[in-house]
């Protein structure tokens, strides 16, 4: 078969070309087009006749050469061995024919060889998706520019499926603690403790044996199908794939036995649990889970000079692997299998990185000086901005030693290069901007090219950040020693963590331009899949969906984006109606927190929709909590109206409590102390001295943040009324020395008499008593404030009535008098 | 002899202060104590006798209107309501921050009697009305700083104006103290304008964030600046961070349109770019690419349902509009508005929080005469202490 008859004879039922608008990895690409990067050897041990022409000689030094060998498909499709022989040795040419029936040049990543291995056949290494992925960049590599990857998406119709009742995993773990979790954790039981424990001696995430019962359960939700026990991943992986059974049978184990063990345990678990019926009244579409959906992310990198490519979907295990396609793998080794998260990625904290060994690493050193230039390209997103020194992905041999660093600063991206016109350590430092604050703790798409005019230059979410490389241009990378390893999170020295999440890391060994870094940027990350909910029974439309983009946000949440109604019918035309008031469902029920779409009201048809994209609903994303895991959770769409359907969603109103208080005992104090501007208020009104008067201001300015500054009484400090003492003290000198004010003040009282004098006391205590104290029952009794105040008088020892006056004015204004409210 | 003698003095004023505490605390309230406890909570200076004889006097009658009496003392302008405002116009809420055109409108306001569910909304302010002072600028605060060092009479010298005529604000773009320089200064300054919301949420309806959390409504108005999956962990988002920015979003978007063009308070001044919407808006858009992008000004209230209805929005009203004017009318015709401004007369007079069910239900009563009496915040001032046990 050709490959033209190849292109042609993909015809999958119903399927509904997308053009490229629609698709989010739908931007077209530069029209550059380059050799892709290939490690091929010479083919020494091939003697058979020499490639017909261009394809088979790129078949054969893109695909064939790396598939050959014994410990890869060579084992069995060899000349002789099991059809299609296309890793045949003895006719490149017969093998070329052969492989053509299990290729799709024109999308790789379907061509069935793809498949076929990611479903597990013959992985040569311990995950499918990685064999899988490697063999759609051999297979790309080959089409050259006629793969088209992503670039069109093929919308699948999805098989019609009822929102069904389901149920749903219970927020305490006391179920799951007396069914499932005494075979999982205990060894007498079953062997998934020896493992899957982090306290284990070989710790194997997921930890669903943990000690920690409420770990365990977080856990094993992802493991367990609680409306179909039977399909529950414990179950299967030790029924169908016999993964370390326990149950004894004669000098062997009984998987069989085992998986009943686990089935009727989760089935237990599952009976405690009540279904959850969908609410009969709704107006729902037809129901999806993520796998559902059609693939959407992709193909549509521009990934023609990469040398190493790191996508993180293996999502178990410690072992990230390079699909790059480029040999040798530079696989990295994760500190710990907790690192995954969900929707492909992982996450460094504080104490991990990934590791590549330096013998795998030199391929980085060989192929970037080979080219003079590289780029080295992220989906991170930085787990805090206060972190320095912080090495996010790494080239290098110890602290002062490399090749490259991408680096995170707080704010800033940090970038080191060894060149000839840097030091060892790739000094001096390429530094963004701290005020353009480039680093933020949310996912980025963060690209540092090199090349030898510009030198370094740093890229995030496509736009150049502007930040020259300190050395003004690029050097020679020729001293680069090849001895060094890759990391991601740390330094070898394990002295320079950086802490967050990789979505993907690529290396190419090209510096990418502007418009291939744009390209990429909106090629974005992850795995993203269409779904199509389907509303033909709800509108006069054939093959009617809502289609949404839908991926995995985190291990935590669905992200659903870019909702559009359309029909698959490219001739169907849905007239006009009414959609209002469209949520999310999962498991059954509208979930309750994130329904972006609940205030949606718009009318679907009409000039709007366009036959080949549909009608956009909403430029804005929903975030829907993650319940059982992708496998599991099943989404729906509810309605408050589309077409003729309505059901109405009432709001309730909030309730305000009517349950009385508790009142305070005891009860507060009713007195307040002055505050300092009261307080300053308060003196110049009694003594009559002007608040602006210099000496009087000065103390003021002095000593006003040490008042007072809240009237409860109890905050009131010793230090605050040294401060009232020095500002009534202030008021009084200086009411004191003014003639008239003291005339007014005190009356007739000499100021040169002396205090001694027994009629200067009483004129001063009578003043004070009528000016300050006042006569409220709740003001201190006359008495006794004559009688205090004569025992200061006795103290001054005969000094001036002028200081008598003064003494009494502050020894009453600093009082409780006047201070307290 | 002079430090001696101040060294005597202080010591002996601490003493007696002491003393005089006790004695206090064993008195009970008369009707002359009452006025001069009214008047002492009011003015935050200490009654004449005259006055205190006149309110003793009316006290049995009318102890509202006896209370009123103490409104009249020019202290209550230059200290009580300065310092209960001071605080609500800056970030710090510090109450030693100059005196500003936020504060001397409110002060304004209420000497004159000016309804009060109008100061989040009203093209109104109040200068002072002093040759010796530099003019009122919208790009410094010479103006009411030198007035407050020079301890100018506020009650006697504030003379009411508009923004629009001093300021050169649209007069539709005004919205009372929202839109003062002040205001602006400390929440319109670089930032988001989420802090102009949540101050106005803080200083007038007595809610910060957190007490109107609510994760229940869409979240389809939150903008791109806000990541749903902080660190990873998009968990922080569906349960905390989208309570509050679901609500807030949409009506922070009211402010679309303002900025603050200065480095601090001291220099600088509003900005409003009607038609277009501030940059600011659109920061960190790649936070989350499909957030809200901010099309205009228009703002709508998500909080007319679910729970947050307790804050009794105003029936008959749309709930949402467009720009700061529409919003500050929204927010300060709510029922919350008017037990707040109560609350923190209650606890300017009272020297306490509301705290016992008598003091809730005096709250209550109070706010609801406020609402009924045209909203007339020096009458709450004179009810409250009135009623103040």
């Amino acid at each position: 078969m050709t490959r033209e008859k190849t292109m042609t004879g993909l015809r999958l039922i119903c399927a509904f070309l997308v053009t490229a608008a629609l698709a989010a990895c739908s931007g077209g690409g530069p029209s550059t087009v380059q050799n892709p990067v290939t490690s091929a050897p010479p083919v020494a041990d091939y003697n058979g006749p020499p490639a017909q022409n261009a394809d088979v000689q790129a078949f054969k030094l893109n695909l064939w050469q790396n598939i050959k060998d014994s410990n890869r498909c060579g084992g069995c499709h060899n000349a002789g061995g099991q059809t299609p022989q296309f890793a045949r040795n003895d006719d490149i040419n017969a093998a070329y024919t052969a492989a053509n029936t299990v290729v799709n040049l024109s999308q790789p990543d379907q061509s069935r060889m793809v498949q076929k291995v990611g479903g597990g056949h013959n992985c040569w290494l311990a995950s499918a998706s990685a064999c899988a992925d490697t063999l759609t960049v051999w297979i790309r590599n080959w089409a050259g520019a006629s793969a088209t990857g992503g670039k069109q998406i093929e919308l699948q119709e999805p098989s019609i499926k009822e929102v069904g009742a389901s149920k749903t995993f219970p927020e305490s773990s006391a179920s799951f603690a007396s069914t499932v979790y005494p075979v999982l954790h205990d060894a007498n039981k079953g062997n998934c403790v020896r493992c899957h424990s982090s306290t284990a001696g070989n710790p194997i995430s997921p930890f669903f044996a943990s000690n920690d019962v409420d770990e365990a359960y977080a856990a094993a939700k992802a493991k367990i199908n609680l409306d179909l026990p039977q399909n529950s991943r414990f179950v299967v992986r030790l029924r169908d794939e016999f993964h370390n059974c326990w149950a004894p049978n004669g000098g062997g184990t009984d998987c069989a036995a085992s998986a009943t063990v686990m089935q009727n345990a989760i089935q237990a678990f599952a009976n405690s649990i009540p279904v959850s019926n969908v609410d009969p009244n709704l107006v729902i579409s037809k129901a999806l889970t993520l796998y559902d959906g059609t693939v959407a992310a992709g193909g549509n990198r521009f990934d023609n000079n990469v040398i190493a490519l790191y996508e993180f979907k293996t999502g178990t295990g410690t072992v990230a692997y390079d699909t790059s396609g480029v040999e040798p793998a530079l696989n990295l080794d994760l500190t710990s299998p907790d690192m995954w998260v969900g929707g492909w990625g992982i996450n460094i904290k504080a104490g991990q990185k990934a590791k590549g060994s330096t013998a795998a690493s030199k391929k980085l050193a060989d192929m970037i000086k080979a080219t003079g230039e590289f780029t080295v390209e992220a989906w991170m997103a930085p787990a805090d901005v206060v972190q320095e020194d912080a090495y996010a992905i790494t080239y290098s041999g110890g602290n002062d030693a490399r090749n490259f660093t991408l680096a995170q600063r707080a704010y800033q991206y940090q970038a080191m290069v060894r060149a000839s016109n840097t030091d060892a350590n790739g000094m001096p430092a390429f530094l963004t901007k701290d005020a353009d604050r480039d680093a933020q703790a949310s996912l980025q798409h963060v690209v540092l090219t090199y090349d030898p005019v510009k030198g370094r230059h740093l890229y995030v979410n496509g736009v150049d950040t502007g930040d020259p490389d300190p050395k003004g241009s690029g050097g020679s990378l020729a001293d680069w020693d090849d001895s060094f390893a890759l990391l991601f999170g740390n330094e070898t020295t394990s002295m320079r963590q950086w802490k967050g999440l990789l979505k993907l890391v690529a290396i190419h060994n090209r510096a990418l331009t502007l418009e291939q870094i744009q390209q990429n940027f909106a090629a974005g990350v992850g795995e993203r899949y269409f779904l199509l909910f389907s509303v033909s029974h709800l509108v006069p439309v054939p093959k009617a969906y809502v289609m949404f983009e839908a991926s995995q946000l985190d291990s935590y949440a669905y992200l659903f984006n870019k909702p559009t109604f359309i029909s698959l019918d490219p001739t169907a035309d849905p007239g006009t109606f009414p959609l209002k008031g469209m949520r999310i469902g999962v498991n059954g029920a509208e979930a309750k927190v994130g329904q972006t779409y609940a205030t949606l009201d718009t009318t679907v048809g009409g000039a709007n929709y366009d036959k080949a994209t549909g009608q956009l609903l909403s430029n804005v994303g929903a975030v829907i909590g993650l319940e059982k895991g992708p496998l599991s959770d099943e989404f729906f769409l509810s309605f408050e109206q589309i077409g003729g359907n309505s059901h109405p969603h009432p709001d309730p109103d909030g309730q305000v409590s009517t349950a009385p208080v508790v009142d305070p005992d005891p009860p507060p104090a009713r007195w307040g102390m002055r505050t300092f501007d009261e307080l300053n208020a308060t003196y110049a009104r009694l003594t009559g001295v002007s608040p602006n008067t210099t000496s009087v201001a000065a103390t003021y300015a002095n000593v006003k943040q040490q008042l007072p500054t809240v009237e409860s009484i109890d905050a009131f400090l010793a230090s605050q009324q040294t401060g009232i003492a020095q500002l009534a003290i202030a008021y009084c000198n200086a009411m004191v020395n003014d003639n008239t004010l003291r005339t007014q003040f005190y009356g007739s009282v000499d100021p040169n008499a002396s205090s001694a004098d027994a009629s200067v006391r009483t004129a001063i205590i009578n003043s004070v008593q009528a000016k300050i104290i006042g006569s409220t029952s709740t003001q201190p009794d006359s008495t006794f404030v004559a009688s205090s105040l004569t025992t200061m008088f006795d103290g001054l020892s005969g000094a001036s009535a002028a200081t008598a006056m003064k003494a009494a004015c502050a020894a009453a204004l600093g009082s409780a008098a006047t201070t307290v409210q | 002899m002079k430090q001696q003698n101040s060294q005597v003095s202080c010591a002996v004023a601490l003493g007696i202060a002491l003393a005089f505490v006790a004695q206090i605390a064993a008195a009970g309230p008369s009707e002359r104590a009452l006025a001069k406890r009214m008047y002492d909570a009011i003015a935050g200076v200490p009654p004449d006798e005259t006055t205190l004889d006149a309110m003793e006097a009316k006290i049995p009658s009318d102890a509202v209107g006896a209370a009123l009496m103490a409104t009249d003392d020019p202290a209550f302008y230059n200290v009580t309501l300065k310092n209960l405002v001071t605080p609500w116009t800056n970030r710090d809420q510090t109450v030693f921050a100059p005196l500003n055109d936020y504060t001397a409108t409110i002060i304004g306001m209420v000497r004159d009697n000016k309804p009060f569910n109008t100061v989040l909304s009203a093209d109104i302010l109040y200068t002072v009305n002093d040759s010796t002072l530099p003019p009122v600028s919208n790009n410094n605060n010479d103006h009411y700083e030198q007035a407050e060092a020079k301890n100018v009479d506020l009650k006697a010298k504030l003379v009411e104006t508009q923004q629009s005529a001093v300021y050169g604000t649209p007069a539709a773009a005004t919205a009372g103290v929202i839109t003062t320089r002040a205001a602006s200064a400390a929440f319109f300054i670089a930032g988001t304008n989420r802090a102009m919301f949540r101050f106005t949420m803080l200083n007038h309806l007595c809610h910060d964030l957190e007490t109107v959390h609510d994760t229940t409504r869409p979240p389809d108005r939150i903008r791109q600046d806000v990541s749903r999956s902080p660190g990873g962990d998009s968990r922080l988002f569906l349960n905390n961070c989208i309570g509050c920015h679901s609500g807030m979003d949409p009506m922070a978007q009211a402010f679309a349109y303002y900025n603050y063009d200065g480095m601090d308070a001291t220099a600088g001044k509003m900005v409003y770019t009607p038609g277009v919407v501030q940059a600011k808006y659109f920061i960190n858009s790649d936070n989350f690419k499909p957030g809200f992008v901010t099309p205009d000004d228009s703002w709508e209230n998500r909080w007319r349902h679910g729970q947050n209805t307790v804050l009794g929005w105003k029936p008959g009203m749309p709930g949402s509009g467009n720009g700061a004017k529409s919003l500050g009318d929204e927010l300060a015709n709510s029922d919350a508005f008017a037990e707040c401004q109560v609350q923190k007369v209650f606890k300017t007079v009272c020297f306490r929080a509301p705290e016992s069910n008598a003091d809730r239900a005096t709250v209550k009563t109070i706010a609801s005469d406020f609402k009924s009496g045209g909203y007339n915040l020096r009458r709450v001032f004179a009810e409250t202490a009135a009623s103040c046990k």
